[in-house]
């Protein structure tokens, strides 16, 4: 797979783009502001890193969604990109943010790993995956959810994915998160995002 | 007038300071993609969020210098990844750091933050590290005014250029703390205050 990732220009997309750890794994590296569709020839997966400007994203929704619509071709899109006003088919419910659960007595998080055998998780432990979310997305039928949270016990929602697959509503596969690891690991804030990484951009490399 | 950077969130940090009671005609949002055509004639400040687009801001640091020359002042929060802010070195993290590297500490009274007590600037839910988690070398002429771990790195601190000043906080968004119920909410309205102030 030859990989290419949107850079935001913020502190922490240098960080976790252009830092050492994980340079090696994108084959190239497009200024998001100045993405052209010449930018993405030769281009398998097209990483949207977490954080992006939503402006940029609504500018460029007609390349983006092109992009899935060949066979061949995956869009991996992160968390926190407001993605129901640019990606077709999305829709988002947001949540608020308990970043501190893991003081609480005996917590346990809500998180569930609805295909454990998905080859991901030869890459990624559950545990990897599992940090603060910010909201649940509702994917269409057929996507296979790969991390999931239950209803929210205020009624927000009737629960939904924090990372699913879907490889059945375009010719392309689509790759959707809540989970904003390149934002945490650029800031140097939360470990988990960092194993996160560790074993999702290899994944994403060997398909 | 307060110029707020917006990075394409209606409900964002820097969308949410916009509308904050009693800030209406006081304080404007302006998409940071917009900041070129619209320019800085007609700003008192000009606030840089974390989440901002340092890159496209260096392409304008020039813009931004002559912005401190003739009087104005920028606020800005993050790590400091590419050149905007004249003066302001590199963002230094600390490896792994311990709860002790992350302590923040009073190192000079300043406005902006008179009654915000250390503790609350070090944890916020009992989770310490949102308000920083490494420090910047500041211009020589710099006051510090909070330091970070052991050693007291540099965390917050303003400095002259020109006429104008730079107020530069190297972790999450100072804005952010305009809802903490404890005396770290006092940031947000005297940072209002500092900006406006002759």
């Amino acid at each position: 797979m030859t990989i290419a990732v949107l850079d935001g220009g913020t502190y922490y997309h240098r960080e976790t783009i252009h830092g050492d750890r994980y340079r090696g794994w994108f084959d190239r590296v497009i200024y998001a502001p100045d993405l052209t569709v010449a930018d993405l020839d030769g281009i398998d997966t097209l990483i949207v890193p977490d954080r992006l400007s939503p402006t940029l994203l609504r500018r460029h929704r007609d390349l983006l969604n092109a992009f899935p619509a060949a066979a061949g071709r995956t869009l991996v899109v992160m968390g926190e990109n407001d993605v129901p006003s640019w990606l077709d088919g999305a829709a988002w419910s947001p949540r608020p943010t308990n970043f501190w659960w893991w003081l609480d007595q005996g917590a346990v998080p809500p998180h569930q790993f609805p295909a454990p055998d998905h080859p991901l998780f030869r890459h990624i432990r559950p545990a990897d995956a599992i940090w603060h979310f910010h909201g649940v997305l509702q994917p269409l039928p057929g996507a296979t959810v790969l991390v999931a949270v239950p209803a929210d016990a205020e009624g927000r929602d009737g629960g939904g994915a924090l990372l699913y697959e879907d490889r059945v509503t375009r010719p392309g596969r689509l790759i959707v998160a809540t989970l904003d690891p390149f934002y945490h690991h650029g800031s140097r804030f939360m470990p988990a995002t960092t194993r996160f990484l560790d074993g999702f951009l290899p994944w994403l490399k060997g398909g | 007038m307060i110029l707020v950077l917006t990075t394409g969130f209606e409900e964002g940090a820097a969308a949410r300071l916009v509308q904050l009671p009693g800030m209406a005609g006081r304080v404007t949002g302006l998409d940071q993609y917009d900041l070129e055509g619209a320019g800085l004639d007609h700003a008192r400040a000009l606030v840089v969020g974390m989440h901002c687009d340092q890159r496209r801001l260096s392409e304008r640091a020039g813009m931004i210098a002559e912005f401190l020359a003739r009087g104005g002042r920028v606020v800005a929060s993050g790590h400091h990844a590419y050149p905007f802010l004249p003066g302001v070195g590199d963002f230094q993290p600390m490896p792994q750091p311990t709860l002790a590297d992350l302590t923040v500490h009073r190192l000079s009274d300043h406005p902006v933050w008179a009654g915000v007590e250390g503790k609350d600037l070090t944890f916020r839910r009992g989770v310490a590290g949102f308000y920083g988690r490494g420090w910047h070398e500041p211009p020589g002429d710099a006051q510090v005014i909070n330091g970070i771990g052991p050693d007291r790195r540099p965390l917050d601190f303003v400095y002259r250029v020109g006429a104008g000043a730079v107020l530069f906080h190297g972790g999450n968004d100072l804005t952010g703390y305009g809802a903490a119920c404890d005396t770290s909410g006092r940031i947000l309205p005297q940072l209002l205050d500092w900006i406006s102030a002759p």
